[in-house]
């Protein structure tokens, strides 16, 4: 399995540690981003964006059910939008222990943070990705 | 800075042309403009040519342009290749009228083209969700998704805060679809109904496939030179470029205070022609989604928030109305072949200002008209290209 280069998600070795994405935060004015970049796109500072560990948790901002897909991914799939407390709003998709139904996901819900395959496709089924799910519901956090 | 009118346009009709090539789309676009424009390819100065996926989607991944041009016979000249998602073409044309303001040439075209059905659908999508931010793209972001959730439009978002309807979505693709079915160059001609636009499948909630632009090949060219030369050309009415306004998208957190990009772009494009919202007389908008033209009123200043639907009910932009928007039949029924589609507003903005446009003719010719396109998605929450043309005539 390899981590999608992009995606910026870390799997600490430690089993007892959760997964998180690595954001940097502006040393100089506060702003948090994701995925980290050099510049802050804030106050425009270079070289004061610094590691931090951010989106364990969030709260969903906006969400839908795509019912066609691109090449590597599998329809109807739900595409939401996540705010992390840290500042970011995220594009994500969900993890698949979520049934892509109707009513099942409701703006402003708190999610959580799973890493699972990007798609259960032959092109994307090896490659591991962040995905958010519903925070309330115990389902077993798909950890490969 | 030189006034710089365009002297001639010319558009390929879009939809599926399966044995034509880049060239052939681009060659019937860029001599129907010679021709318009009464010059001849040595008058050609300079050339810039948009195009957004034929390198992905035709395998001809360098010199588009110049491979274009010399299948038209224009040759020997700088050719500035143009790509900026589906405000290529508008980006063309900038390039285009910057040459001839500054005086660095007297007569320039600027071309778009675009060669979208392939064969392989899958791939042409493909090829479209790589015109944004990899990092989106790559984790399965659609056009289609980010006009009903994406932050710097939430359709879906505004159902709730506008109590914006599902029909109310339909209106801007049951008018357009009828502006369309009386444009030759249209790729769907069929005038549609509210209750078939929200009971076509849907794409991705809340947006049907009626109310989504479908792939397209296509072309369209203008020819642009200095304003005082113009007769020399041509004794058809100049049509002066009043402003041409590009900018990037900015990189948006979520309590961003700062007016939106459209606006932005609107204003500045106002500001520079002198005019207002209120001088207008058609506008050409980027309704890629049919929905998005609702937003895209406020963000020109025609309407106040939520308001959009009104503009449609009470028919002010229908072709009849005081402002008609997207008389073409915009990208949902003109048809969006992607690099091609700015320079396809700006075809239909100058036959309208000329009266040319036919059954779609806007009865009150129009002297103030707008054309707007924008293209991209970026990590930063917002499009990577918004373009605004105000035309004079």
């Amino acid at each position: 399995m390899n981590l999608l280069h992009s995606s910026g998600v870390v799997m600490p070795t430690d089993p007892k540690q959760t997964p998180y994405l690595l954001g940097g935060k502006c040393s100089n004015c506060g702003t948090v981003v994701f995925p980290k970049m050099p510049v802050c796109p804030k106050c425009r500072r270079n070289g004061t964006v610094e590691d931090i560990e951010i989106g364990r948790k969030g709260r969903l901002f906006s969400h839908t059910i795509a019912r066609f897909a691109p090449k590597g991914f599998k329809a109807p799939f739900f595409q939401i939008f996540v705010d992390l407390p840290e500042g970011p709003r995220i594009f994500s998709l969900v993890g698949a222990e979520c049934p892509v139904e109707d009513g099942v996901l409701e703006d402003g819900m708190e999610m959580r943070l799973v890493v699972e395959s990007l798609a259960d496709t032959p092109e994307n089924k090896d490659t591991l990705t962040y995905k958010y799910v519903p925070a309330a519901k115990s389902g077993k956090p798909r950890h490969a | 800075m030189r006034e710089v009118a365009i002297i001639g346009v010319g558009a390929h009709p879009t939809g599926q042309f399966t044995d034509k090539s880049l060239k052939d789309l681009g060659y019937t676009a860029i001599w129907g403009a010679l021709k318009d424009a009464g010059v001849t390819p040595e008058d050609i100065d300079v050339a810039y040519v948009g195009n957004s996926l034929g390198g992905l989607l035709t395998g001809q991944e360098g010199v588009r342009g110049q491979v274009v041009l010399q299948h038209s016979g224009i040759t020997g000249i700088p050719v500035i290749n143009v790509e900026n998602a589906c405000a290529s073409a508008a980006t063309a044309l900038r390039g285009a009228w910057l040459e001839v303001a500054s005086g660095a040439a007297d007569v320039a075209i600027a071309v778009g083209v675009e060669k979208m059905y392939v064969g392989d659908t899958a791939r042409t999508i493909g090829a479209l969700s790589s015109v944004s931010e990899l990092d989106l793209s790559q984790m399965g972001m659609q056009f289609t998704t980010s006009y009903a959730i994406h932050p710097k439009i939430n359709l879906k978002g505004k159902m709730k805060e506008y109590g914006w309807t599902s029909a109310d979505f339909a209106k801007p693709a049951v008018k357009n679809s009828y502006n369309g079915s009386l444009n030759p160059l249209a790729q769907h001609r069929r005038a549609l109904t509210i209750e078939q636009v929200v009971q076509s499948r849907i794409v991705v909630d809340p947006l049907t496939l009626y109310m989504c632009a479908s792939i397209s090949d296509g072309a369209a060219a203008a020819v642009v030179c200095a304003a005082d030369m113009a007769s020399k050309f041509t004794s058809k009415t100049p049509i002066r470029i009043a402003s041409c306004v590009l900018r990037s998208g900015e990189y948006r957190l979520p309590n961003d205070k700062r007016l939106d990009s459209a606006t932005v772009s609107a204003q500045a494009a106002y500001e520079e022609a002198g005019i207002g919202p209120e001088d207008l007389g058609a506008i050409e908008l980027h309704d890629a989604m049919a929905p998005a033209e609702l937003m895209l009123y406020e963000r020109l200043g025609l309407c106040g928030p939520g308001e959009g639907p009104k503009l449609i009910d009470d028919g002010t932009t229908t072709l009849r109305g005081r402002l008609p928007v997207n008389p073409s039949g915009g990208l949902c029924s003109r048809g969006h072949p992607v690099g091609a589609t700015g320079l396809l507003q700006i075809a239909e903005l100058v036959w309208q200002m000329r009266g040319e446009a036919g059954p779609r003719q806007i009865e009150k010719r129009p002297k103030v008209t707008m054309a707007q396109n924008q293209g991209g998605l970026l990590l930063g929450q917002d499009s990577a290209v918004y373009g605004v043309t105000i035309l004079k005539s």
